[in-house]
């Protein structure tokens, strides 16, 4: 640790309008996933926050319920400038997203007559569900080797997809199962 | 309508571990099955119009809403989904980072892992067959290998689902 002024080092942000303008930068450019724009944005291109940091930051709210960079925007902004630095944050980041997301909205109840919309539409939405599914494999990756892990995981898959049980019931049961294994070294 | 939709979407505010994905099972049963708001099929259109717009894909919470009640009813799901987890956030955010070594912690993280993988699965599952396993379930399945395997903009991938949706319907 020095106590000289570091160029490198990470500066928050001096103002709250200016933390909303950067959340506003994320939301505006994130097509395709907000996450990969969030660490660009925080980390590389303002320097709010160092990369080890913000890792951190984002482990807890991947944990946390709720949506993840949502969280990120309600964690950084309360740690610099409180409830009022949360709000700016997610403010700015759900601002232009929302707009966008009505408009087309609209765009698509006015075409979703026409079977060549509707199709390509169902399209999307399927190769979405196929990225839900690249997505757990990937998470699954670190798995591989501990069958209990695996085990949990298809059982979950099976009670929500197959026997559409309510998650309500599902995740008290799948966390405390989880919980006693983890406790067990099983996972 | 309003109120029902505040109740439900804060309830599964609080369940939503591993963000959107891992709710997205039990809001397809909900609006689906339970309460028929829309059929499988524009639940999965819903879904795939909130993909397409930039931001955090809890965007699909407003989208649902506005099926049902319109743009009130969007507002008023994204509220009611995003104010408890956020309260939730601001409250244990400190918390959790002086336990960063605690047993239980670690035991709760090891834990949600395979959780997760299983909900997120699920989701995918759910949202890729609003027919049931058919022949379009090939998209879901290029998809899904394509994230798996690239670092390209998943946007590619969501427009050649919507490209082989029109030419091989």
């Amino acid at each position: 640790m020095t106590r000289e002024p570091c160029q490198d080092a990470p500066r928050p942000p001096s103002g709250l309008w200016e933390l909303y303008l950067g959340f506003l930068a994320i939301g505006a450019r994130s097509f395709g996933g907000v996450l990969p724009w969030a660490h660009r944005v925080l980390v590389e291109e303002r320097r709010w926050i160092a990369p080890a940091d913000f890792a951190e930051v984002l482990a807890l709210c991947q944990f946390l319920p709720g949506p993840n960079v949502g969280n990120v925007s309600i964690v950084l902004g309360r740690r610099w400038f409180g409830p009022a630095g949360s709000a700016a944050a997610f403010l700015g980041l759900m601002a232009l997203p929302l707009v966008w997301v009505f408009a087309l909205a609209l765009l698509y109840a006015g075409h979703a007559a026409s079977p060549g919309v509707r199709a390509v539409v169902t399209g999307v939405g399927i190769a979405g569900g196929g990225l839900f599914i690249g997505t757990a494999w990937k998470l699954a990756r670190p798995l591989a080797k501990k069958p209990w892990a695996l085990a949990l995981a298809a059982a979950c898959l099976g009670a929500l997809a197959f026997g559409r049980i309510s998650l309500f019931f599902v995740l008290p049961v799948a966390a405390l199962a989880g919980f006693a294994a983890a406790r067990r070294d099983l996972l | 309508m309003i109120p029902k939709l505040a109740f439900y979407f804060a309830l599964l505010s609080l369940v939503s571990v591993g963000g959107i994905p891992s709710v997205m099972p039990e809001m397809q049963r909900v609006a689906v099955e339970v309460e028929g708001w829309m059929s499988a099929a524009e639940f999965t259109q819903v879904f795939a119009v909130a993909q397409a717009a930039p931001g955090p894909n809890v965007l699909v919470t407003a989208l649902v809403g506005w099926k049902v009640a319109g743009i009130a009813g969007g507002l008023v799901a994204l509220a009611a989904f995003c104010v408890p987890a956020a309260a939730l956030s601001y409250s244990v955010g400190g918390l959790w980072d002086r336990m960063r070594d605690a047993p239980w912690r670690k035991a709760i993280q090891r834990a949600l892992v395979p959780i997760t993988v299983g909900f997120v699965a699920s989701g995918g599952y759910v949202l890729a067959t609003p027919a049931g396993l058919d022949w379009r379930a090939a998209i879901a399945a290029a998809s899904a290998a394509a994230i798996a395997a690239t670092r390209i903009n998943p946007l590619w991938f969501l427009a050649s689902g919507g490209a082989a949706g029109y030419f091989l319907f």
